[in-house]
């Protein structure tokens, strides 16, 4: 199958190098997605479909364009690629578009990255997927509480995709892999014409690593069920523990100003600042593409490069920013990778309970609601609800309040980082107390 | 604390209660192609169906694949073939050097049976790949055939963006000029810009949609976008605002006077970031600039709507309809038919005619937003709401263009009544809770009002509310209702859409302003 692929995006590099580009990168995709969605005991809607297409960056005479297309009957990609050539023949010269560096290509990782569940992604039919759906209901609603559920939507989804890329000096590979998916949406009725929803869902790249049904359908009502009654309270400053899933988007504004185009157009606060202390001791912060089963994982990046371990925070210090061969160019640095893999975090000792006992009094933050963060200055100001803590424990329910900061001085506030991290994602942060943040509320 | 919002994972994640809106972005709209990769030249001359039939496909295909459609007893089937051109060409540090291109082009087959949807796509354009998705999609019902396509007929519809020049026409050496001369004016009018970068966008989407019900509908929809971001230093402190420009028109709509007007904009925004100081934290009044602060009828307002939710029953409005939620002055439409606005749809992604919908009439509820499975389900006319992402989605209820209509009150009066609040701008982003009514929307740039005055800029805040609450609060309504220039995506059910809003100032109670200094 993917011996095809390759045949393709080798065929797509054939016809630039015939319309006179010097280099070419050409990758080719082949995707398959199945989906069961289930709505108060109906099938609401399926969907299955498998989509292919190629996309090629061209360097000709130092000029640089990138295209895709799904159009791949052959004389329509031989006229799209070789046009393409011809137009990027009238862009402005950029010396420092040049293919990677094929030293970048050498020693990479042979071995099976566990991405690809064969048998699982064989044995699903679409009455398992239905089953599997209802069977998500079922569990949402015979949870305690469920008789306040007006609705639950749930589905089940998995999909297959392989993938070839191929550099004209001197790289190919194939990548394949599958994954799994469960997800139940519940809302419930409170005070007067409130919903409040929540949901929980499961993903896996092996189908066996899903979390069972009934786990999933519970959580779902149980979130649900805790947005009954939230109120936002009075502005301050408070302690915090941010729940392990919503990690991601802490992070995001974070991760965004180490990209190398954040970098080179001065727009982001950690330029120039490798080597300095950004954020707690606690916080430890490796991008690592080779994990086992992980989310991000991946022999080579999107240029081909060889995937490697690379630090992000050491105890706090900046170490590397996310450099492909054009900015790590234009910066006159040497090039990492262009894109995030898995992240992985120190971790500490205690769960989520003995992180909020712990923390004693303050605010569990549970989800994340709209909100940005500007790469430029570090500012940031997002949406929560969550949860008011006395004693470490949860006394009453949060929203519409935000919680608002700059990188450059909040993350020194991390004061513990706990030993959970999030299995369904590809950063796999731990849950983290703040000793404190600042919060805006009634 | 993100950027990227629009990420189809995040989104199916965040679950169906869950929708967000960001301002245009690069990232968002997909990177487009060179105009000489077009589809095939018409065998004839006229209407989008002689386009299809460039690729093969022809009334009698369409007829063999709804037969196959409806063969296990649905009661609906359609068939929505789509071939998208896209360019964004683009400079940074000064050089045109970098031009993407992508050509989208496939079709999908729905079929209905009730309310539920059985949908597949192909990139195939061939009899056989068709009726393959039509065979998956007719999965959705489990029986014998009840329904039959009925003879197709074409049927016209308004064109309210009609342009001189399809972008297929248009070679990238005619936008050069263009961005050259917006990067010119940008650095002219500034001179603390360290950096500039412009991204010019161009999309030519041919469509065709075809019914069981003997329907068939085509449209060509145009965008012209326009990315300029500007990075400015002064004084150590550095400082960026981006801002688009979006409508349904050719390469015309990029005149002198208005990118300029643009490039100008955007280097004096830059300025004024300078003197910005840290918003304010707490709830207080805000008076909401005419303009791109549209952006919250859309959150709090257009998405709770949108019938899909209120079938489900998951919307804080599904009982409220006929009941006052708003005050005499607050009229909201939501809207396909204002010329070449970036939201604006001739016919809706099932073949509905584009209309005008009142959803709020002098604060009454009056209409959701239905597609054609919510129009059936609460027996009422469809509002031309049913809109797609591409041929990979089935259609679901979506806003166009979402405004409030002028009222009463004088602008400036409207600020003068405030005593200490803040006067919102220029926004980035938003999404709603669905069901609890909370939205957020994040504030780039405003001002502090004090004592009725505008006093110093502020920045950087998220925006939180209760929908229902907000709106009920809504006491003053300006006589100066904008159109906001650019418009937005929306993501809803894993889905992107073009969407336009328009709002005169308003003033609002019972926000809370996410700033730090409480």
């Amino acid at each position: 199958m993917s011996r095809e692929l390759l045949q393709k995006a080798h065929d797509v590099i054939r016809i630039a190098k015939r319309a006179g580009a010097l280099g070419a990168r050409a990758s080719v995709y082949r995707n398959r997605n199945s989906e069961v969605e289930w709505l108060d005991g109906r099938l609401d809607r399926i969907r299955q479909s498998t989509s292919m297409g190629v996309s090629i960056s061209l360097f000709v005479d130092e000029r640089y364009s990138a295209h895709s297309t799904s159009d791949l009957r052959p004389d329509a990609l031989e006229s799209f690629v070789t046009d393409a050539v011809g137009m990027t023949r009238l862009l402005a010269a950029d010396p420092h578009r040049k293919l990677a560096d094929p030293a970048y290509y050498a020693n990479r990782f042979e071995g099976d990255l566990g991405l690809y569940d064969a048998p699982g992604a064989a044995s699903v039919t679409g009455i398992d997927r239905r089953r599997t759906a209802g069977a998500l209901e079922d569990s949402a609603r015979s949870a305690p509480g469920g008789e306040k559920i007006i609705t639950v939507n749930s589905s089940c989804s998995d999909s297959t995709y392989e993938t070839a890329l191929v550099n004209s000096n001197g790289m190919e590979g194939t990548a394949r892999g599958t994954s799994f998916f469960l997800f139940a949406d519940v809302t419930v009725r409170d005070q007067g014409d409130r919903r409040p929803s929540g949901y929980w869902y499961s993903v896996g790249l092996h189908r066996d690593n899903l979390e069972p049904v009934e786990v999933v359908g519970r959580k779902a009502t149980q979130r649900a069920l805790e947005g009954i009654g939230e109120q936002p309270m009075e502005s301050g400053t408070y302690a915090c523990v941010i729940e392990n899933r919503l990690a991601r988007r802490t992070l995001g504004g974070l991760l965004g100003a180490l990209s190398g185009n954040a970098i080179q157009q001065e727009r982001s606060f950690l330029a120039g600042k490798i080597g300095d202390e950004i954020a707690s001791p606690l916080f430890s912060l490796t991008d690592d593409p080779l994990v086992v089963g992980g989310f991000g994982s991946r022999a080579y990046d999107n240029e081909g490069m060889t995937a490697r371990k690379l630090p992000i925070f050491e105890k706090g210090v900046l170490r590397n920013y996310y450099l492909d061969t054009y900015y790590a160019s234009k910066l006159g640095m040497k090039p990492t990778t262009g894109s995030q893999s898995n992240l992985l975090f120190t971790t500490g000792d205690e769960d989520l309970e003995g992180l909020l006992r712990s923390m004693g009094t303050g605010i569990l933050i549970t989800g994340l609601m709209g909100g940005n963060s500007n790469d430029t200055t570090g500012d940031f100001s997002v949406g929560i609800r969550g949860h008011w803590i006395e004693n470490g424990k949860r006394v009453r329910p949060l929203s519409e309040m935000n919680m608002a900061g700059n990188h450059l001085e909040s993350w020194k506030h991390l004061v513990e980082v706990g030993n959970d991290p999030w299995r369904y994602s590809a950063a796999r942060a731990p849950s983290m107390r703040f000793d404190e943040l600042t919060f805006s509320g009634a | 604390m993100m950027r990227s919002l629009g990420r189809r994972g995040f989104l199916k994640w965040a679950g169906a209660g869950a929708a967000v809106i960001t301002v245009p972005t690069i990232a968002g709209c997909r990177p487009g192609a060179f105009e000489l990769c077009a589809g095939p030249k018409s065998k004839a001359a006229g209407g989008i169906a002689h386009y299809f039939e460039g690729f093969g496909i022809g009334s009698q295909v369409f007829d063999r694949v709804m037969a196959k459609g409806l063969s296990r007893g649905g009661d609906f089937c359609d068939i929505y073939l789509q071939h998208s051109v896209n360019h964004w060409t683009g400079m940074e540090d000064g050089q045109i050097n970098r031009a993407y291109g992508s050509v989208d082009l496939g079709a999908g087959v729905r079929v209905l049976k009730g309310d539920a949807t059985g949908f597949a796509y192909t990139e195939e354009l061939t009899e056989q790949a068709l009726l393959s998705a039509a065979e998956t999609a007719a999965a959705v019902a489990d029986g014998t055939p009840t329904a039959r396509p009925q003879a197709i007929a074409a049927v016209k519809v308004k064109n309210y963006y009609p342009i001189r020049l399809p972008w297929a026409e248009v070679g990238v050496d005619r936008k050069l000029p263009i961005i050259e001369q917006i990067n010119s004016a940008a650095r002219n009018r500034n001179p603390n810009l360290v950096k500039v970068s412009i991204f010019l966008g161009d999309e030519g989407t041919h469509v065709l949609l075809v019914n069981s019900e003997g329907r068939m509908v085509e449209d060509y929809r145009p965008m012209a976008t326009l990315w300029l971001t500007c990075v400015g230093m002064k004084n150590g402190r550095v400082e960026t605002c981006s801002e688009s420009l979006s409508a349904r028109e050719d390469i015309h709509y990029f005149s002198t006077d208005r990118i300029v007007g643009h490039a100008h904009f955007v280097a004096d925004t830059v300025e004024e970031m300078f003197s910005a100081v840290e918003a304010p934290a707490g709830e207080m009044p805000v008076v909401l600039a005419a303009g791109t602060s549209g952006i919250l009828l859309h959150e709090a307002m257009g998405h709770p709507m949108e019938a899909d939710f209120n079938r489900k029953g998951t919307s804080i409005y599904a009982d409220r309809m006929g009941q006052r939620i708003a005050c005499e002055h607050v009229t909201i439409i939501d809207d396909a038919t204002n010329p070449h606005m970036r939201g604006s749809i001739n016919v809706d992604d099932e073949g509905e005619p584009g209309q005008r919908t009142v959803l709020v009439e002098n604060g009454i509820l009056r209409s959701y937003l239905h597609d054609r499975i919510s129009s059936k389900h609460y027996r009422v006319p469809p509002t031309g709401s049913g809109r797609r992402q591409s041929f990979r989605y089935p259609p679901v209820p979506r806003m166009r263009n979402t405004y409030m209509l002028a009222g009463p009150h004088d602008p400036a009066e409207v600020i003068a009544s405030v005593k200490k609040g803040i006067y919102a701008e220029t926004f980035a982003n938003g999404q709603v809770n669905i069901g609890a009514g909370d939205f957020t929307f994040y504030l780039q740039k405003g001002h502090l009002i004090e004592n009725g005055k505008l006093t110093r800029v502020i920045k950087d805040a998220n925006l939180i509310g209760n929908g229902p609450k907000v709106l009920e609060s809504i006491d003053l309504v300006g006589t100066d209702l904008t159109m906001f220039a650019s418009g937005g995506t929306c993501g809803k059910d894993g889905q992107r859409v073009p969407v336009g809003f328009g709002l005169p100032t308003v003033r609002a109670g019972e926000i809370s302003v996410g700033g730090r200094n409480a």
